[in-house]
């Protein structure tokens, strides 16, 4: 399935099947009886390639790697017990601050669990601009994830030629909400503010001249017999292994599993716009670098398409007053309004006793927002199941048996940030 | 392998490939600049360092001290103190930003019924001493300067 099979420069060692994998971590797993022939080697948490504060104990025989221990918690804020003080409301910037590379996603993420909770519409140009939002995330984090993978592999100006064109995402993202990073622009029951004048046709520019640069980075890596030795064949995670792990998002993909909950489980406008799942079959490194790419094509496409078909209305759902804010205008212009928004603010939203838990496809995995509620404003519990966490803890399946070289390519492979797995 | 293979292998096509891309950035535009000499003004919904507003002929805030700023902050860095004025009204006396708390999420401003807190431009607040960043009623007032859009009038 992949491009490379044919390719000349391809390494001439075949690839590694699954079985063969598991052979060889069987006779890693054999030298491991005389541990006094072990190096023990910690990389992080302070390491430029752990990508965050992250620590590995990594356990050698000679270069291969026997055992890991990973340590996480280094950025543990408490969020989840933050949640637990705090309104609905004033929840959702603190969302902003677990994936920071894609912040939008996390406040979809979240809102959408609590719209389900209290059982609210969303207005459809909400729905829309949330789509686009989404997309938006994926294509800067996939760029972000692009140009320190390579730099991971030794590729500097890669890097720089990434951030570049993340910044067209970023301006887009400082125009629409004011904020290039941690954007909190969802709300409970839609969006923050209406798109800006000028925005869709910057947008739709920015989205067509996109295309044209990711066919630029793939002439300058894909073919690239450095890059192509150092991730074909190297850190195979099986099917199995990431159904195991929970390992989701396009290291899934890259197995040649088809699940993605933006088709599967469909939310926001993804229903309405037409677009593939990108899947590889190899479960390498080098397949979910392909995953990554069409990803980012396909986010380009779906990004073209909301634009297209952008329906007229509200951008915050009008006719729930007692768990939504109303609009700017109307808080200075009518005093209905304005008592709807001391009472958002000082009560809180109302909602009902339950639980609920709701799943969306973010840049990294599959992101799960668990809400445990008494019927109070504020949430009793709040769980939030994100994707990097099990990407770290699947880590000593991940390396078992590799060579302490391709340690660092492999963990980058994954897609990791601490913000999101710590907490 | 073929002999168009093995002459791409041998003169390293791919490298070149992929230089000739790199070599194509020495002639066309250069997309960074000099960040301190020159800048990107922001955009109009950007979320810098607040001000209070103040009427621009009686030299009086909008602020009628209501603390719904103070409630919706997430991280609680805003601290109001009001007491009663001359007319019986609610006076505001002092009015603090903790900067080193504020994680600019612009909800003071959604929520402000009166276009009394707005963010500004300003987002070079570099300091030596943390103090400086325990931002008093007077500091914000003075920060007009750096609002850079149009608000509606009360």
């Amino acid at each position: 399935m992949a491009g490379h099979e044919s390719h000349p420069t391809a390494p001439p060692k075949p690839r590694a099947t699954p079985e063969e994998m598991r052979e060889r971590k069987r006779l890693s797993r054999q030298r491991v009886s005389d541990d006094s022939e072990f190096i023990t080697v910690s990389m992080g948490p302070q390491h430029p390639s752990t990508h965050g504060v992250y620590q590995a104990v990594v356990d050698l025989d000679g270069e291969i790697v026997v055992n890991t221990r990973p340590n996480i918690g280094n950025l543990h804020r408490g969020v989840e017990k933050l949640a637990e003080v705090k309104s609905y409301h004033r929840f959702l910037p603190l969302t902003d601050r677990l994936d920071y590379i894609s912040s939008f996603a996390m406040n979809h993420a979240y809102a959408e669990a609590v719209e389900k909770l209290m059982d609210i519409e969303v207005p459809r140009r909400a729905r829309y601009i949330r789509t686009i939002g989404d997309e938006l995330c994926r294509l800067s984090n996939h760029l972000l994830w692009l140009g320190v993978h390579v730099m991971d592999f030794g590729a500097q100006t890669f890097f720089l030629i990434c951030f570049r064109d993340r910044e067209y995402v970023m301006d887009l993202w400082e125009m629409l909400c004011g904020a290039r990073l941690t954007h909190s622009y969802a709300r409970i029951g839609g969006v923050a503010a209406d798109l800006p004048d000028g925005w869709v046709e910057k947008c739709r520019a920015a989205m067509e001249f996109m295309p044209r640069r990711l066919a630029e980075y793939q002439r300058l890596v894909e073919k690239n017999r450095i890059f192509l030795k150092r991730t074909v064949g190297i850190g195979i995670f099986t099917r199995e292994d990431c159904v195991a792990w929970r390992v989701t998002g396009p290291s899934l993909r890259a197995t040649g599993m088809e699940r993605d909950l933006r088709k599967t489980e469909p939310y926001a406008a993804y229903d309405e716009v037409d677009f593939d799942v990108a899947v590889e079959y190899d479960a390498d490194v080098y397949s979910r670098y392909l995953v990554r790419m069409k990803e980012m094509y396909e986010s380009c496409r779906i990004i073209l398409q909301c634009l297209d078909q952008l329906p007229e209305g509200d951008y915050i759902n009008q006719d729930a007053p007692s768990q939504t804010f109303p609009r700017k205008k109307q808080v200075m212009r009518d005093s209905a309004a304005m008592v709807q928004d001391f009472m958002q603010t000082f009560r809180g939203p109302k909602v009902p006793k339950g639980e609920v838990y709701k799943a969306i496809e973010v840049p990294k995995g599959e992101m799960g927002v668990y809400i445990v509620s008494d019927g109070s404003s504020i949430p009793q519990r709040l769980h939030l199941v994100t994707p990097t966490f099990y990407h770290c803890q699947a880590t000593p399946a991940l390396f078992e048996g590799e060579m302490i070289s391709d340690v660092v390519g492999i963990f980058g492979s994954v897609d990791i940030v601490l913000g999101d797995s710590d907490r | 392998m073929g002999l168009k293979d093995i002459l791409k292998s041998s003169t390293f096509y791919e490298i070149l490939q992929g230089m000739s891309v790199t070599g194509s950035y020495f002639v066309g535009e250069k997309v960074t600049v000099e960040y301190p000499k020159e800048q990107i003004p922001p955009f109009e919904r950007f979320r810098g360092v607040q001000c209070l507003i103040s009427d621009p002929e009686t030299g009086e805030l909008n602020c009628d001290a209501c603390h719904i700023c103070a409630t919706i902050c997430p991280s609680n860095c805003i601290f109001i103190e009001s007491s009663e004025g001359p007319d019986g009204a609610k006076q505001l006396d002092s009015f603090v930003i903790d900067l080193t708390r504020c994680i600019f999420c612009g909800f003071c401003e959604e929520a402000c019924p009166r276009a009394a807190i707005a963010m500004t431009s300003a987002f070079e607040f570099c300091t030596y001493n943390k103090n400086d960043l325990i931002l008093t009623k007077d500091w914000l007032v003075e920060n007009q300067k750096n609002l850079h859009k149009e608000l509606r009038k009360r």
